[in-house]
């Protein structure tokens, strides 16, 4: 049984009511998430949870879901929670403890402006049961608690994110440049990818231009895209697109094609600096070496004479004089 | 006859500070480059869809390269000196990135990237760290500290720079523009003007004399100076004293280290250390994403690393040159790998980010230290005339274990699933390096002093005088005032060989 949608005005519901579980013979896994999330605030992490069980045979997993409100008004705790296929959800809203005493609430579960109808109660927590079969059931459904104060949770039920890349993937004309996609944790059905041309995108069929575009996959979660012989128009953005059961998800990439000249100037540059330092330094070490010759000469010269006025003591001694020195 | 001029020693200083410098930049680029391209590593792997090891190869066949092509280094430093060595590397570095922008399957990577530039900066390494010996002898460990202190600087800029390049050029680009970067290697080499005129004349007859390896060391390295006119001289030789093929090897590569107490001692401690010294620096990040710190956290915690390391550097040199320090510099420098060995064996216990911190702070330090005298150290043991062959056996030997470690750790971390163990492993493997260095060294020390006594005996008789000098490690006496004429003469030559002849 489906739960229904109320267009009509949200109806008060008892702290009393129950409904009785619609779900058959489904093994829920009871996730008791209120020690992750009693911290309050709308900034929180998104926490991709997923846990279920296969079983029957309609091939439907199921899942659960708990948040713990805190007392704070004013505050909407949230929680991302991806699916990539059909299945079968409970949502639950649960209350502190300590706030137990707080009487008269109404609990309120929406999508969006309407409401839900089929709440289950529990002591202190409200939830709802949903089987989400198909891309227009995923979105965010809140529940209230409309007391003193208002408490509320959202629920954002999405299909799984791709990530693409934030700074653009650089390449060449005439070379060839490999972008890659990657889903994590959840397998794709199929992977398609578009080349924005001015507003539009245009699908990538790699059978029709074979020499030009590669798309291979990888593995389940990963898809690569290599086009080759690279030219200016194929400069631009990319999208790689993942199709889920409940929905398509969208990554995207840049790509920068840059002629040769580009990097050959700084090279150049480089170049032409070594080799002007290179040269200054043996210019200098040329014109130091003048220097010193020069002064040497002078130096041998001075010798000279010294020795010429010497030689009247003869040889012996400046011998002597050497081996003292040594 | 002209007067005698004193044998100038080595300048420690003057040009000898423009030499630090230019060696700054090529040990730099020698020991950043190989880890500053693990950038594009991402990119590439994608490029040419292989896996993430088969990629990190270039970055393995680089090291490896740069350390076991030390011999050859070695030898043509032998041959033709520093300079055209080191131009020649950079000019080999700049092709081998030139043409690794241009490849199309990993295998060229490999070839170009790996092989021809790890070439290159082998080319670039060992000469740098031969001609600071060259110019330095009292201030080496400083000039040392601060060559050396061009690794962390360099991989500090390289890392940005990098990144800067990929963003904008893509990984083909960036290859071609640090292929022109490398080239100012070559400027670094024109820098390394040649020392020392011939001093083969008193070299000559000290290897005819036949006298043992303490003996011939000591005189050449009174010499200080290995020069391109060695080959001449030793051509020379051979037409007195017949061919000895041992001595033909030995003029290009110096085998006869293996039979010095010595070199040994240092070859086995530095071996055995490389098992555990770069293994850490590897698997910081990755632990402490392990533990729960974030990418950029755990990034900052090399970048503290590297800032610590290129302060550390030129202080150990400043410390290691005091005249309490140098003396026992072995000491010091076993002291700083058991120490660095202590960081690794504590840093398990180490919990949450400011433990990191501290750990990081403390490993650079230690890093920085062990760094700044492993070149110092072995010419401190060989003297800066062997050194040259020294540093080029001592890098082929340590290639292997540089390039074990950091497999080994990963090993460990995946048999085990915690990274505690590497930590150990790492740690024990340096005290107990730091430890037999130690040892060994403090024997070292006592033989020499012996062997020291013994010459000083012989002192009485004047022939010895011109060839006998101080002990090698008494830095004091290593000063060239004692060192043998530097201008050859005619007569002295042979006054000295008859005498010599005689003995």
């Amino acid at each position: 049984m489906q739960p229904g949608l109320n267009e009509s005005s949200p109806e008060p519901m008892t702290t009393t009511q129950t409904v009785n579980s619609q779900t058959q013979g489904s093994t829920s896994h009871h996730l008791t998430l209120g020690h992750n999330i009693s911290t309050p605030g709308p900034d929180l992490p998104t926490q991709e949870f997923k846990q279920g069980t296969k079983e029957n045979v309609s091939n439907v997993t199921s899942v659960e879901y708990e948040v713990l409100l805190p007392g704070v008004s004013g505050n909407t705790m949230e929680k991302n929670i991806t699916l990539d296929r059909a299945t079968g959800i409970e949502l639950s809203c649960r209350l502190d403890n300590k706030y137990s005493h707080l009487k008269s609430l109404q609990v309120t579960w929406k999508k969006g402006n309407e409401t839900i109808r089929y709440i289950n109660k529990t002591e202190s927590s409200w939830s709802i049961q949903l089987r989400i079969l198909d891309n227009s059931m995923l979105g965010s459904y809140s529940c209230t608690l409309k007391g003193k104060e208002e408490i509320g949770a959202m629920f954002h039920l999405q299909v799984p994110k791709i990530e693409g890349r934030e700074k653009p993937i650089v390449s060449y004309e005439g070379d060839t440049a490999v972008m890659m996609c990657k889903s994590f944790g959840y397998t794709p059905i199929a992977w398609t990818w578009y080349k924005t041309n001015g507003s539009e995108q245009i699908a990538i069929n790699d059978s029709l231009l074979a020499d030009k575009y590669v798309i291979n996959r990888i593995s389940a979660n990963v898809t690569h895209l290599k086009i080759l012989k690279l030219t200016k128009e194929d400069d631009g953005v990319y999208w790689c697109e993942a199709a889920f059961e409940l929905g398509k998800s969208k990554g995207k990439l840049k790509l920068k094609v840059l002629s040769l000249m580009v990097p050959l100037k700084p090279f150049l540059a480089i170049v032409a600096e070594v080799v002007i330092l290179v040269t200054i330094v043996f210019l200098y070490e040329m014109y130091s070496k003048k220097k010193e010759k020069c002064a040497e000469d002078e130096k041998e010269f001075d010798q000279i004479e010294q020795l010429k006025s010497e030689e009247s003591n003869g040889l012996e001694n400046s011998s002597a004089r050497h081996r003292k020195t040594s | 006859s002209p007067a005698m001029s004193r044998a100038p020693g080595p300048p420690d200083g003057g040009w000898g500070w423009v030499v630090v410098f230019g060696a700054f930049i090529s040990i730099g680029f020698a020991y950043a480059f190989p880890k500053g391209i693990a950038i594009f590593f991402k990119e590439i792997q994608d490029f040419f869809g292989t896996s993430y090891s088969e990629i990190a190869w270039v970055s393995s066949i680089m090291l490896a390269t740069t350390y076991g092509a030390g011999p050859i280094s070695s030898i043509l430093v032998n041959r033709y000196g520093s300079r055209p060595v080191v131009i020649f590397g950079g000019l080999l570095c700049g092709i081998g990135m030139v043409s690794a922008a241009f490849c199309t399957s990993i295998l060229q990577l490999y070839i170009c990237a790996g092989f021809i530039t790890g070439f290159g900066l082998a080319l670039n390494l060992q000469p740098s760290v031969i001609i600071i010996g060259k110019y330095f002898l009292k201030r080496r460990p400083i000039a040392n500290g601060l060559a050396m202190a061009g690794s962390p600087v360099m991989l500090c800029t390289l890392a940005p720079l990098n990144q800067f390049l990929f963003d904008n050029f893509g990984w083909r680009g960036s290859f071609l523009i640090l292929g022109a970067i490398l080239l100012n290697c070559c400027v670094a080499g024109a820098l390394f003007r040649p020392i020392g005129a011939s001093t083969a004349s008193v070299k000559t007859q000290v290897t005819e004399e036949g006298k043992g390896a303490l003996k011939e060391e000591v005189t050449k390295d009174a010499v200080e100076m290995s020069s391109p006119m060695d080959v001449p001289i030793e051509t020379k030789m051979q037409e007195e004293g017949g061919k000895d093929c041992c001595e033909k090897i030995n003029q290009y590569l110096d085998f006869s280290l293996f039979k010095h107490r010595g070199f040994l001692i240092y070859l086995i401690g530095n071996v055995l250390m490389f098992l555990g010294f770069f293994a850490p620096i590897v698997f910081l990040a990755p632990y402490a994403k392990h533990i729960g710190i974030d990418e950029y956290s755990a990034a900052f915690l090399l970048s503290i690393l590297a800032i610590v390391d290129m302060i550390a550097r030129p202080t150990t040199g400043i410390i290691a040159n005091s005249k309490w320090v140098r003396p026992r510099i072995q000491y010091f420098f076993s002291f700083s790998i058991a120490f660095n060995g202590a960081c690794h064996l504590l840093c398990p216990l180490a919990s949450g980010y400011m433990g990191l911190v501290i750990y990081s702070i403390f490993f650079g330090l230690a890093f920085g230290m062990v760094c700044a005298m492993l070149f110092e150290t072995l010419m401190d043991l060989v003297g800066a005339a062997r050194f040259t062959s020294a540093v080029g056996l001592v890098t082929i030997a340590e290639c292997c274990t540089i390039l074990l470690g950091p497999p080994i750790g990963g090993t460990l971390i995946d048999t085990f699933g915690d990274y505690k163990y590497m930590f150990i492993k790492c740690g024990a493997v340096m005290v107990l390096a730091g430890t037999f260095l130690f040892i060994m060294n403090y024997y070292n020390y006592r033989v020499l002093a012996k062997e020291e006594k013994e010459r000083k005996a012989k002192e009485e008789d004047p022939k010895s005088v011109r060839t006998a000098n101080e002990g090698r490690n008494n830095w004091n006496k290593e000063t060239i005032q004692d060192g043998p004429e530097l201008e050859p003469l005619r007569e002295e030559q042979e006054g000295l060989k008859k005498e010599v002849n005689g003995t």
